[in-house]
This record gives C-alpha cells, sequence and structure tokens, in this order.
C-alpha cells in the first residue's frame, strides 16, 4: 500500500532535482499530462476499488492519455484553437468524478466496517 | 531464490511495478511542472530588475536634469552680472569715445567747428629808411611762436590760410614765402584756432608775450573774435 506513494515522492524528487530545461511552448503540453497522469491515476485508483482494474487497461490508459492530451494540445497550437482546454476539460471533469466514486466507495466502505464493528459489540 | 520468488508472486509483482511507475512518472511530472513554474517566476524576475535598473537610470537623469538646471541657472544669473558691470563699463567707454574724439579733433581727423579767434599777420609796409626787408617781413617763427601759443593755451584746431595743422606739421621758411607741409602760403598769413577765445587772446595779449613780440618786430598783427569757425580735417586736404 506504501508503495505508490514512495514512487510517487521519489518521482516528485526526480522531478525537482531535474535541471532539464524546456521551450516555453511546451509547458502548456507538461501541465496537460500531468492532469492526463492524475486522471488516470485517479481512475485506476476508483478500479482497484471496484474491484474491476486492469493492468493493461491502466498502463495504457495512462500513457494514451497523456500522448492524446499533448498531440491535441500540438493540434491546437497549429490551428490557432484552444484544443487543450478541450482536455483540460475531459480530464477535470473525469477527475472529479473518479475522486467523488472514490470517496462514495470509501464512505461504504467505512460504514460497512461501522455496522459490522456494531454488530460485534452488540 | 529470486525466480521462484517472481514466479510465485508474477502477477502480484508486476502489478506494484506497474503502479510504481505510473506513481514515478506522474510524481516526476508534477515535481517538474512544480519547478518550471517556479522558474517562469524567476524568469519573470530579471524583467523587473531591468525595470528596477530603467527607474533608477531614469531618476539618475531626471537628477542630473536637475542639477544641470541649477547650473543653467547660475550661469545665467552669472551672465546678468556681467551684463551689469558691462552697463556700467559703458559709461566709461563713452568717457572714452568722448575722449577719443577729442584726441582726434586735436590730431585733425575731425572738421573742427566752433568759436575762435583769427590772427593776421601782415608784412609790414615797405620801408624806405631800412635797408633790410627781413626787419618788416613776417618770419616763420612769427608764426610758430603763434601757433606755439595758442597750442599752449588749449586751442583745438589751428589752420594757416585754411591749412590745417597736424601734430606733425612743420613750417619752414623759404624766402618771401613760408612752407606749411611742402605747401607755400605767401603772406598775409590768416592764422585761425578753435578753442576758448577768451583764453587765446589773453594768452596772446599777455605782456611780453607773443603779441607784442610781434608789434615789436613791426609786424601788422590783427585779431579778432570769431563766434563759428570751420576748419577742415587734415584728410580733406590730403584729398585735395
Amino acid at each position: 500500500m506504501w508503495l505508490p506513494f514512495l514512487g510517487l515522492l521519489l518521482g516528485l524528487s526526480l522531478g525537482l532535482l531535474t535541471d532539464m530545461q524546456i521551450p516555453a511552448v511546451y509547458e502548456n503540453y507538461l501541465s496537460i499530462a500531468v492532469l492526463a497522469a492524475l486522471d488516470t491515476l485517479f481512475g485506476g485508483i476508483r478500479a482497484h476499488l471496484q474491484q474491476v482494474y486492469d493492468d493493461k487497461v491502466f498502463i495504457s490508459g495512462f500513457f494514451f492519455n497523456i500522448i492524446l492530451a499533448a498531440g491535441l494540445a500540438f493540434l491546437g497550437v497549429h490551428l490557432g484553437v484552444d484544443l487543450y482546454l478541450a482536455a483540460i476539460f475531459a480530464f477535470g471533469v473525469r477527475l472529479f468524478q473518479n475522486i467523488a466514486v472514490i470517496r462514495r466507495i470509501l464512505i461504504t466502505k467505512w460504514e460497512e466496517r461501522h455496522i459490522k464493528k456494531d454488530e460485534n459489540t452488540v | 531464490m529470486k525466480k521462484p520468488l517472481h514466479l510465485k508472486s508474477g502477477k502480484f509483482k508486476r502489478k506494484q511495478l506497474i503502479i510504481l511507475i505510473v506513481c514515478i512518472a506522474t510524481g516526476f511530472m508534477i515535481g517538474y511542472s512544480f519547478k518550471l513554474t517556479q522558474n517562469q517566476q524567476k524568469a519573470t524576475d530579471p524583467y523587473w530588475n531591468q525595470e528596477d535598473s530603467y527607474r533608477e537610470e531614469l531618476i539618475e537623469q531626471q537628477e542630473r536634469n536637475k542639477e544641470l538646471a541649477e547650473e543653467y541657472y547660475s550661469l545665467q544669473n552669472k551672465m546678468r552680472e556681467y551684463e551689469k558691470t558691462f552697463a556700467e563699463n559703458e559709461e566709461e567707454y563713452e568717457h572714452l569715445i568722448e575722449e577719443a574724439e577729442r584726441l582726434r579733433l586735436v590730431l585733425g581727423y575731425l572738421p573742427a567747428q566752433g568759436e575762435g579767434i583769427r590772427v593776421t599777420l601782415k608784412d609790414n609796409e615797405y620801408n624806405p629808411n631800412s635797408t633790410n626787408p627781413n626787419d618788416y617781413i613776417v618770419h616763420e617763427f612769427h608764426v610758430l611762436s603763434v601757433i606755439n601759443e595758442l597750442k599752449i593755451s588749449g586751442a583745438e584746431a589751428i589752420s594757416i590760410n585754411g591749412h590745417r595743422l597736424k601734430s606733425n606739421s612743420y613750417i619752414r621758411c623759404n624766402g618771401p614765402v613760408i612752407t606749411v607741409d611742402g605747401k607755400q602760403y605767401p603772406a598775409p598769413f590768416v592764422i585761425e584756432a578753435v578753442g576758448n577765445s577768451e583764453t587765446l587772446v589773453s594768452s596772446l595779449k599777455i605782456t611780453g608775450g607773443v603779441f607784442d613780440q610781434l608789434l615789436n618786430d613791426r609786424i601788422v598783427v590783427t585779431l579778432e573774435e570769431r563766434n563759428l569757425i570751420n576748419m577742415p580735417t587734415i584728410n580733406d586736404e590730403i584729398v585735395s
């Protein structure tokens, strides 16, 4: 259970320590990629809680979402249409939905456990 | 030992590995974009610094402007002072100009005009008793003495028979005539002088003076005071 957090921390420190410079034009892509990654992460957590988790779906979704979001942003920049807004919107909505679902599941679990506890005590 | 473990919990390990990779990737992206944003803020800082430096430069320039303006005012004041002293000097200049005018008059560069006297020296009438005609004709030294006396008594301009005398004029005896600056003039000699006629007359008529001397030499002298005597400049004579 602590492994994901460890990975997250490792990644964070790696990112903070990296002294790589990228052109300012690509910063938009990075922010969208971050959003896509977060969306996939929370989607994975939700799937895990709903017992529908699949490795392939998770890993392919992670990379495919990032690439798709970056490509959309790239296309938007070259077409003069702010297409990255579509990606931000889609991922943002899904992020909230996923988090809401996770919350409900956790609440249900907690209640179930509480009820069990009550039954045991009674 | 490793292999069996891997085989035994292969599915679990793979799942964990994938989650680890994804978490690392996400964390890296988040961290990197966080750092990037910070860098961006730093990157905007130079603009601020630049603006600051420009502002400081502007202030410096304004201060310099102020200094220069003060200098300008002080210089202007100085100039006004100079002008004042110049105005004072101008009066002196006027005096100098008057002086120069007077000196020019004396030198004969200006036509003289004003009250003065006219002295006429004439040869005496032929005297048969006298054997020497020199005894009764006008000599150049008579003319000279008259002129010297006039000059001493402050005559501004003197002319002989209409010839204005310069400061370096010469009078020479040349037989029956006298030569003044290379021109010959016969008797009678009309000496005109511009100046205070009273002074001139009294100086000529002083006892034992020029007048007496002339009379003693039996020369016919007439002296008349005139209110207005016009005298040409020496330049006129040079031209003519």
